[in-house]
């Protein structure tokens, strides 16, 4: 502790979050928007997946085109437009002083969202490129790399005039997110988009890119919050947390060597995928690790540690899934299938957003002074939420698991698998209109609560209470 | 700020690592993978692609035919690909080396394609396709929008797909398709891997070669 | 402590400041210059996981990395040194089957290798398949004509050559040739040691450029 008695750290909120306010609220907001629009596609994407016939007349929407538009403004709208806020916020509580040009914020945060919507109708126009979760047309990257960087630039300045001079664990994966995503971006619009490389080539570079938004960028956007809301709200010391650099490492260096892990199999020689079974084994290191350092969420409460909580064991939960299906034997059921799809939002919505709603929820109210305007809507989203995404993950995993086996089965017609598959997608589509329902809860009580006209308690009776220090032997 | 800067150092060396290892590694082993020149029918596989089918491969990459058709048939012993006849043989790498836009895909709600125009006994002809992208099935989507319905004037097109029953259109009129969708069916009906390059071979392990005699010893 | 704090879900109280959060934890990390560096070596148990990881993770590599070769697409397959094709060990049996289907052998004997009857002899339980090798690879290399009896039915035909000799239409390597007849001989029950490559070569340089074979010439040959 600082012997400095008139320094902020007395008070829970300062000019910190007061200054940081409209930049940061926009950012949020423009992700929640995403959020329900990507809601809005994986109902259509869901329902086109046991009714072919759905909306196949309008081009704007044929099966191909939604389901690039659903992840891509689900990863590069809500995602990031969140994880982006919280990272900022996060870095500019632990530097301790104001975040500088936050004006760059605000004109990147216009125009990535800009770059984001002519990409989308782009897509929708029959622009997509053919990568997963990178078919942004080629004509918006650039924009979007400038905008990156502008939004980027006070998180940055932040860490780099930061008081203290040790660095904690949100800050290593706050900045790794800050810091790789142009070089992955660029890297891979490089090889992928401006000169494509030959033949699969390509789909072991768009491999490395998929791999390694999640390890890099997706994952490190929602641990910075994770890693500071958890013990801060818990008032404990993280546990090992001398291993959780070992954590943090593992996952930079060892996640993009995972990029094979879809190409079991495939036409690509066979180091390639062996190297990822071998990389998505030793990438448990981190998940342990970080399971290790934040148990303690299970010792505290209130919105934002249960969400995270929720997020952390899905997380962890990818992660063991991840390595144990990467393996050969288990892969030839689950390539291909469902399962993978299961997966891949067990890993982007119950883990990454779950933990990004929880640091929403925290932050929200220091931003705006005021506690949410709704108890019931907040306890509301987070129910039905948790609920829509459990069911979700569950019927695809479902799905998935019949479709491997059955597919397996060479006797057994495509038809006929899809028949046994149509009930748990339906089902999954039950889910998705729960989790845009839920959503929209969210989206009424974010703009309740942010919008000061709207405000119900005055600013001046500060909800907060005084936060103590935290004790150094306390373990 | 010298930590910091071995800080981001790091994470910088990571990227470049595994961007090295496995983008740069692989463009290195296969980045100059030629075609494969057969002396005995005195021409190189795969045969260049046509210029029909490079541009159906633009329509099936954006019309997002991946998210449920994958094109690459894996070997016989490792899933059932070959027994459903999609294809004879393991697709290797030197199969993509014409195409501008590999479709390899992740999903399988439709069958691989790989080597469609290839399949034994009977592979699907121009017309099949289509009259499936039209009509589209109970598994498939239509594509009406890559066709055009039009009164018929004078004589009818050539093109004109052959419509009975209840997909007919009204009289006097008559569904053509666009060139967007020849170009698509042509590409498709390129599809083959007919060919088998050495590397795409079955490959028989050293240990379970099927000389009787190594079968007896692993017996005992 | 922290459960009644948090009792009203609008709002999360934090417990410590962000000061103390990042000087605390900056000690665990021996960064602090007034605190003993703490090295702490792993848990046991964590260490033993981990090596237990490192140890599936490194034998994983090692077996299945087809030696980092770019022609090896089956993990299982271990090249050999020198030259990555001949890495693969190809099966005959397999390679001759698709040979013999894809417009070649099957258009005439059939697939299943029964023949036509009146026209085109069987291959299955034929004493030309099973017997000797040289018969069948001289057949296949420069074609056969002339009548010819095949399990007590007689037939007078002609059947093209195969091999990479003059006047052959298919032009096709020894090695092609070698495949075909082993998985002739090996498959609808017929049971005949498999012939190698080096057996047709030497075949061919031996014969040369010649018309196609009768039963009669072949039957003075062994
Ligand atoms: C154009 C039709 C044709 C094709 C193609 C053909 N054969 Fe024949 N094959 C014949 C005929 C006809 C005979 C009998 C010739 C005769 O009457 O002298 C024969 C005879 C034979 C015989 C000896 C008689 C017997 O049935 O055992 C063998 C062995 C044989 N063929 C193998 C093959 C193989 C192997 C191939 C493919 C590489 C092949 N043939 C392709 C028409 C064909």
């Amino acid at each position: 502790m600082t012997n400095d008695s008139t320094h902020a750290a007395t008070a829970e909120v300062t000019a910190i979050d007061t200054q940081a306010r409209v930049p940061l609220t926009l950012l949020l907001a423009a992700g929640l928007i995403w959020l329900v629009i990507s809601g809005v596609l994986g109902v259509i994407t869901s329902i086109q997946l046991h009714t072919p016939g759905f909306l196949a007349d309008c081009s704007f929407l044929t099966a191909g085109r939604a389901q690039a538009m659903r992840e891509t403004s689900f990863l590069y709208g809500w995602i990031a437009n969140t994880g982006l806020a919280v990272v900022l916020w996060v870095l500019g509580r632990l530097g301790g002083s104001p975040l500088r040009a936050l004006n760059w914020t605000v004109a990147g945060t216009i125009f990535w969202n800009l770059g984001l919507a002519v990409g989308l109708v782009g897509i929708g126009l029959g622009d997509m490129t053919s990568f997963a979760s990178f078919q942004l047309p080629r004509y918006v990257g650039v924009l979007m790399l400038f905008a990156y960087a502008a939004i980027a630039l006070p998180g940055v300045l932040a860490w780099s005039g930061r008081r203290s001079h040790g660095l904690f664990a949100s800050h290593w994966y706050g900045v790794a997110a800050l810091f790789l995503f142009p070089w992955l971006f660029s890297a891979a619009q490089l090889v992928l988009l401006w000169s494509p490389m030959r033949g699969t080539l390509q789909a072991v570079a768009g491999g490395w890119y998929t791999q390694s938004l999640w390890s890099l960028w997706l994952a490190p956007l929602a641990l910075t919050g994770a890693y500071y809301i958890v013990p801060k709200v818990a008032g404990r010391l993280m546990p090992s947390y001398d291993f959780a650099p070992l954590g943090f490492w593992t996952l930079i260096f060892i996640g993009g060597w995972t990029g094979g892990r879809h190409l079991v199999g495939g036409p690509v020689p066979a180091w390639i995928p062996t190297m990822a079974v071998v990389a998505c084994t030793m990438m448990l290191f981190h998940y342990i690790l970080v399971g290790l350092n934040l148990r303690i969420a299970s010792q505290a409460g209130g919105t934002a540690i249960k969400f995270i909580r929720f997020g952390l064991v899905a997380y962890v939960l990818t992660g063991t899934l991840d390595a144990l299906t990467s393996f050969r034997v288990i892969a030839v059921e689950t390539q291909f299938t469902f399962m993978a799809t299961a997966l891949e939002q067990l890993g982007v919505y119950a883990g990454i957003s779950m933990m990004l709603f929880g640091a929403l929820y925290y932050m929200l109210p220091r931003l705006t002074g005021r506690p949410w305007a709704s108890a019931a809507l907040t306890t509301g989203h987070r129910v039905l939420v948790s609920f829509g995404v459990v069911l979700l993950v569950a019927t695809l995993a479902v799905a998935g698991w019949t479709q491997g086996s059955d597919l397996l089965d060479s006797k057994l017609a495509l038809g006929e698998i899809f028949n046994r598959l149509r009930v748990p997608l339906m089902v999954g589509t039950a889910a998705q209109i729960a989790l845009v329902a839920a959503n929209l809860l969210l989206v009424v009580n974010f703009f309740r609560s942010a919008c000061v006209c709207c405000a119900t308690s005055t600013p001046s009776e500060t909800p907060f209470r005084q936060p103590s220090a935290l004790e150094a032997h306390a373990s | 700020m010298k930590n910091g800067f071995i800080f981001l150092l790091g994470l910088f060396t990571a990227i470049a690592l595994s961007w090295a290892g496995i983008v740069l590694g692989t463009h290195a082993q296969l980045g100059a993978l030629t075609p494969y020149y057969d002396d005995t029918e005195g021409k190189s596989f795969p045969e260049r692609t046509t210029g029909i089918a490079a541009s159906g491969q633009l329509v099936y990459a954006d019309l997002g035919c991946a998210a449920c058709h994958t094109q690459q048939v894996r070997r016989p012993d490792y899933g059932s690909d070959q027994a459903r006849g999609w294809g004879e043989r393991q697709s290797v790498a030197r199969d993509y080396i014409h195409q501008s836009l590999p479709q390899l895909g992740a999903s399988r709600l439709g069958p691989d394609l790989a080597n469609l125009a290839g399949r034994k006994p009977s592979a699907p002809d121009a017309e099949d396709l289509l009259k499936l992208l039209y009509a589209g099935s109970l598994t498939h989507p239509p594509y009406k929008f890559l066709f055009e319905q039009k009164s018929i004037v004078g004589e009818s097109s050539a093109r004109a797909l052959r419509l009975t029953g209840n997909l007919a259109p009204a009289p006097g009129h008559e569904v053509v398709p666009s060139d967007r969708a020849l170009a698509l069916v042509g590409y498709l009906l390129s599809l083959n891997t007919a060919y088998d390059y050495p590397e795409s071979l079955p490959a028989t392990p050293p240990a379970a070669g099927h000389a009787p005699d190594t079968k007896q010893e692993a017996k005992k | 402590m922290s459960t009644p704090l948090n009792s009203d879900p609008r709002i999360d109280q934090a417990a410590v400041t962000d000061e103390s959060l990042q000087s605390a934890h900056d000690v665990l990390l021996g960064k602090q210059p007034d605190e003993k560096a703490r090295y702490k070596l792993l848990p046991l148990n964590l260490l033993f996981l981990f090596s237990g990881l490192i140890f599936l993770a490194g034998t994983y590599l090692n077996r299945y990395a087809g030696h980092f070769d770019p022609h090896i697409y089956n993990e299982n397959s271990i090249p050999v040194k020198g030259g990555a094709v001949a890495a693969v060990v190809v099966d005959p049996v397999v390679a001759g089957k698709k040979l013999f289907n894809n417009a070649a052998c099957n258009t005439c004997h059939m697939v299943n290798g029964v023949g036509q009857p009146g026209a085109i002899p069987p291959l299955v339980g034929s004493d030309w398949v099973t017997g000797s090798e040289e018969r069948i690879i001289r057949i296949v290399l420069h074609g056969l004509q002339g009548p010819i009896t095949v399990n007590g039915a007689n037939y007078n035909s002609a059947m093209p050559p195969f091999g990479r000799v003059a006047g052959s239409g298919f032009n096709w390597s020894d090695d092609k040739i070698a495949s075909v007849v082993t998985y002739v001989r090996q498959e609808w029950g017929n049971q005949a040691p498999p012939v190698t490559t080096a057996k047709v070569t030497e075949i061919r340089t031996k014969d040369g450029d010649r018309k196609p074979w009768t039963v009669d010439e072949l039957q003075k040959l062994p």
